[in-house]
């Protein structure tokens, strides 16, 4: 009897014993991910996750898109509108200039020797169209008229604007602004890191680097690095700035925004930022008014961007701003011009 | 003295003895360095494209090792050297220090040194470095993409069927010659 009750006691634990080894190889057998598909195993805080900063209050947002078209190039570097009552619009991009009109129809196209970089059009129509390191000079038919001299090998223009007989020209690879008479000759050179004249000097880590003049007859510039407009007189003294870094809504996201900007009649400024692609307007001290669009409407744009990765350096926005107060963004991912106006 | 003059001569068959013997030398050395090279030339190794890469941190926990092969490098020459570095700081930093609140890195192995204001140097501690990728989608995200995962060959132990690029989301994983084992990013240059 004692027999018997022994080998009942050691089948029961037996048999325990092989369930629970069951158990384990079945749980074990779920737990390993044989196929790399279940994903990576950290915790919270290996993530990095910018969602809650992509949205953007609607009350925010003052304006709405009114028109895209496609500018039919493989790569987008600049946009400008002519100041005459045609408003054609202007597109640097590839090896060619494009001009359309204002609804988006393409007029007319010519040839560069190299890529362009950036472009501005005077008030006569001449257009001034920036390569790497030297200005060419075209009239509205494309006839080239001059080219000025070579900046060198350093210089990386990536910004210029016309202002009746002075042009300004930002130099993104010596971090400096150089200033030239309409005819190519250097007047002198802004923005140099100078503590004598208490001027803090450029910081540009990645190649955007813009500028335009204001209707009080200064001229603004980025500082990306510093998130910050500064004001420069024509002789290089900085009068002012403002501008700082944060992920919020009124300040400049990341490491070095805003990338380009433009400037509305009434002297507010219509900023872009990549990174979090937003395009907000901030008045003529820097205070937040509204969004133009945030990165809900570029959501198109961050994703054939994240597959450009090779060429972080087509990622940013470029915009310009009409007669009619549209706002023209350039959309150098998907090479498109987009266009917004005023909600009523 | 006629003895003499017999062991100086080089007669034909002499000649022609020797000359096959050292083609066949030639020969026998020639094959055996073309099989020595390529032997080497197809010897290959894992890396990281680091222009599929998307850093989704499977790096830091399939490898087989304890510690993953997969670190973060620096390509320096693309830095931006910035005060704010987005993939050395917390997205929205309380302030520009070295306080633990303020770093990205969760293990702490990314160093700042200061350069010249406002220019800074971000290096990493490789020991500390876990490949977990949050660096790099920090700097991806905003900065120039200077940071990004490499296989390091000191400890990578090059198994036959890698787990980590079984699992890699991105198909970013490759094999590559062993004597050119890394993938660097560059600085693009055009006019």
């Amino acid at each position: 009897m004692q027999k018997s009750t022994h080998i009942t006691g050691k089948a029961v634990a037996i048999t325990i014993i092989l369930a629970l080894a069951i158990a384990a190889g079945i749980i074990a057998f779920y737990r390993i991910d044989t196929t790399g598909r279940k994903g990576c195993c950290l915790g919270p805080e290996f993530g990095y996750d910018l969602n809650a900063y992509r949205e953007i209050n609607p009350d925010l947002i003052l304006y709405k898109e009114v028109k895209r078209f496609s500018t039919g190039l493989q790569e987008t570097r600049a946009i400008a509108v002519s100041r005459g009552d045609s408003q054609n619009i202007y597109v640097a991009g590839d090896s060619v200039i494009v001009k359309f009109t204002p609804d988006g129809k393409k007029l007319s196209e010519f040839q560069l020797e190299n890529p362009p970089r950036c472009l501005t059009v005077g008030e006569d129509n001449t257009i001034y169209v920036g390569t790497k390191n030297y200005i060419v000079v075209y009239n509205n038919k494309g006839k080239r008229l001059s080219q000025w001299e070579h900046l060198g090998p350093n210089a990386y223009l990536t910004s210029i604007v016309v202002e009746k007989n002075h042009l300004f020209a930002a130099d993104a690879g010596n971090r400096i602004i150089h200033h030239f008479d309409t005819s190519g000759g250097e007047i002198n050179q802004i923005g140099a890191k100078d503590p004598s004249r208490n001027i803090p000097g450029f910081v540009i880590p990645s190649p955007y680097f813009d500028l335009a003049v204001a209707a009080d007859g200064l001229l603004r510039v980025t500082n990306p690095g510093k998130h910050r407009i500064e004001a420069y007189t024509f002789k290089g003294d900085l009068e002012f700035s403002w501008g700082r870094p944060s992920l919020s809504i009124e300040a400049f996201c990341g490491c070095c925004n805003p990338v380009n900007f433009a400037l509305l009649p009434d002297g507010s400024f219509v900023t872009c930022e990549k990174g979090l692609t937003r395009v907000k307007i901030l008045d003529a001290e820097g205070n937040f008014i509204g969004v133009v669009a945030g990165p809900q409407q570029f959501i198109e744009h961050e994703k054939v961007c994240n597959e450009k990765t090779a060429n972080r350096t087509a990622v940013g926005l470029d915009v310009a701003v009409d007669k009619q107060e549209r706002i023209l963004i350039l959309d150098s991912c998907i090479s498109e011009v987009r266009i917004f106006t005023r909600k009523k | 003295m006629k003895n003499s003059e017999e062991k100086n001569t080089y007669n034909r068959r002499e000649l022609l003895r020797d000359g096959m013997r050292g083609a066949l030398l030639l020969g026998v050395g020639t094959v055996g360095g073309l099989l020595t090279r390529r032997t080497q030339t197809d010897r290959t190794a894992w890396q990281i494209d680091p222009y599929k890469c998307i850093a989704c941190g499977n790096c830091a926990t399939y490898c087989v090792l304890e510690e993953s092969a997969v670190k973060c490098v620096h390509a320096f020459a693309m830095c931006g050297y910035c005060e704010l570095c987005t993939g050395y700081f917390e997205p929205e930093p309380a302030a520009l220090n070295s306080g633990a609140e303020n770093l990205l890195c969760p293990t702490g192995a990314i160093i700042r040194n200061k350069i010249e204001d406002p220019y800074h140097e971000y290096t990493i501690d490789e020991p500390l470095c876990i490949g977990c990728g949050k660096c790099v989608r920090g700097c991806n995200a905003f900065g120039n993409g200077s940071l990004f995962l490499q296989v390091r060959h000191d400890r990578c132990l090059n198994c036959n069927e890698c787990s980590i690029a079984k699992s890699c989301p991105s198909d970013a994983f490759r094999r590559v010659p062993a004597d050119q084992p890394y993938l660097l990013k560059e600085v693009q240059q055009s006019e």
